[in-house]
């Protein structure tokens, strides 16, 4: 068995195992925590709250533009950057369609999948960088923010070095740190991807309950 | 009957007796037959060049019917359908003999010098310590496009040197599978940051043009040799040093990204000498970058001290800000520098 072989076969099936097991398993923490319950008549609906800070809080409020408008820009190209070149990578839907799902599905074009990959690695380096010039940014970062943001450019780096797909050693070292990051994941700041849903939802509901709009 | 039977058997045999001498005789008489003197013998025996096809046409006259342009004039437009050209014969001696060869020495003899001048001179402390106060030099916008420019540069330095110097200098060492593997990758990434190399170009220009434009104030630095070699020189917000660097990054930058835009996409030019000259461009002006840039580095960091405080922090000591920049240190204080060391 080539290392290829091993990091995309027996490796990468445990890897998205402990990811999808400890997703779950710190969902289901968050949402067993549970809460106090309100005992108060309700002035609002606690659903209708909920969606409503969901969906504003993708775009800051006029009040917070100056102060946020570089991690609006820089975020939101690193976000979609990433999410569209994950899904819609020709070599990735290749590879989910061979192995996990069956079936495939529209990709982007070669100089789509640049264009893209150059908004998203943009986006990245700008945050990282942000994280150790700003001084209130600096001081609240920790060694575990480092490492999401190192291992994810990673990720992204030796894909984006693969792109040629001439050299099998270089699809493997793209897809060692593709193991690693998703062992990673679930027990780091990554999370982030499904827990911001929660922590919105739940502020929302709250106040949502109580009639008042966050 | 008989006597016509007995003709024909003896014609048979002779004839294959003739054939048998024919067979082997043959390459004997190819070998002892002597060319006329007149023949032209274009089978130089090296197994190159083509063949003897044209007769009486010597090699030269054959390469220089498939090599187009004039030697004596290279900008004259090249005929059409030529396999070599003047210009690319030209293009293939400079990267190999020169740029090939020598360019990469380039960075290693800054390293070098730097080394030799650490070890001579040492850091530059500021005299009389750091003072404790600081004065905002950067702000977080402009800090932010200097290390975004500094990050795709060196991806794009180390990068770019496999792709030029891998075949001479990596492949001896660690083989062609693996020169050819870190090439691939290297050409890839050169490729996908080169287009985020002009955005922090433009984005560097327009932060920093202001206080980066040469005033009377600058000779006086060139005349003491920075202060590197001791003595105080007066600046404003930028200093010579940094004034010409700016401007490198911004001229050699504008150079370099039109250069590797017409690489990555060649159908932009219809003559290829374009791409000859871009390629040449490109690797001349990134080692001249590659190598300045060392030397920026090297006063950023170890070079001096409390410098590099203004790129991380925003902030730098007022007795740096003194003593490297005092023109800019009174202007932002409204206190004459040495006034305030007076009283500090």
């Amino acid at each position: 068995m080539t290392f290829l072989n091993l990091v995309e076969g027996p490796l990468f099936y445990i890897a998205a195992a402990i990811f999808v097991a400890g997703v779950a398993y710190r969902l289901i923490g968050i949402l067993r925590l549970g809460g106090k319950k309100d005992l108060a008549r309700p002035n609002g609906s606690a659903a209708g709250g909920a969606l409503y800070t969901v969906l504003r809080h993708f775009v800051p409020r006029r009040t917070f533009w100056r102060g946020s408008s570089f991690h609006f820009f820089a975020g939101y190209a690193f976000h979609l950057g990433l999410f569209v070149v994950l899904l819609f990578a020709a070599p990735h839907v290749a590879f989910l369609q061979a192995r996990i799902f069956g079936f495939g599905w529209p990709v982007l074009s070669h100089w789509g999948f640049i264009l893209t990959a150059e908004v998203a690695f943009a986006g990245l380096i700008l945050l990282w960088i942000r994280r150790f010039v700003d001084p209130v940014q600096k001081l609240i970062s920790t060694a575990g923010d480092y490492m999401t943001l190192i291992l994810t450019f990673m990720v992204m780096l030796t894909g984006c070095l693969a792109l040629q797909e001439s050299h099998e050693s270089l699809r493997a070292t793209h897809m060692a740190f593709v193991d690693i990051w998703l062992v990673y994941f679930p027990f780091s700041g990554l999370i982030h991807t499904f827990t911001f849903f929660f922590s919105r939802a739940h502020t929302g509901a709250t106040y949502g309950r109580r009639g008042a709009k966050l | 009957m008989h006597t016509q039977f007995y003709s024909l058997r003896n014609f048979l045999k002779l004839s294959v007796l003739m054939l048998m001498l024919a067979a082997f005789a043959a390459p004997v008489a190819a070998q002892s037959v002597r060319p006329p003197g007149n023949a032209v013998n274009l089978d130089d025996g090296a197994g190159e060049g083509p063949s003897n096809a044209l007769g009486d046409v010597s090699d030269t006259q054959i390469w220089d019917n498939f090599r187009g342009g004039n030697p004596r004039d290279l900008l004259a437009p090249a005929p059409e359908g030529q396999v070599m050209t003047t210009t690319g014969q030209i293009w293939r001696k400079i990267r190999e003999n020169f740029i090939r060869k020598y360019l990469g020495w380039a960075p290693l003899i800054v390293i070098g010098l730097l080394a030799v001048f650490y070890l001579i001179r040492g850091p530059m402390k500021i005299s009389g310590g750091r003072s404790g106060k600081t004065i905002p030099r950067f702000t977080l916008s402009a800090r932010v496009s200097h290390w975004f420019m500094a990050g795709v540069f060196i991806i794009l330095g180390f990068t770019g040197l496999i792709i030029l110097l891998g075949r001479p200098v990596i492949a001896p060492y660690l083989g062609l599978e693996a020169n050819s593997v870190l090439t691939s990758a290297s050409m890839q990434g050169h490729n996908l940051f080169g287009p985020l190399f002009i955005f922090a170009l433009v984005w560097l220009f327009i932060k920093f043009v202001r206080g980066n434009f040469f005033q009377l104030v600058d000779f006086k630095w060139i005349f003491k040799l920075g202060g590197f070699f001791g003595g105080h020189v007066s600046s404003h917000k930028f200093n010579f040093g940094e004034k010409s660097w700016f401007w490198l990054v911004v001229l050699v930058g504008i150079v370099i990204s039109t250069t590797g835009i017409i690489m990555l996409f060649p159908g932009l030019v219809t003559d290829v000498r374009w791409l000859q000259l871009s390629t040449i461009l490109h690797a001349l002006g990134a080692v001249a970058l590659i190598a300045v840039a060392i030397g920026h580095i090297y006063v950023g960091t170890i070079g001096m001290e409390g410098s590099i405080d203004g790129m991380l922090k925003g902030e730098v000591d007022e007795n740096w800000a003194k003593e490297h920049h005092d023109q800019w240190y009174e202007d932002v204080t409204s206190t004459s520098a040495k006034e305030k060391e007076g009283t500090s």
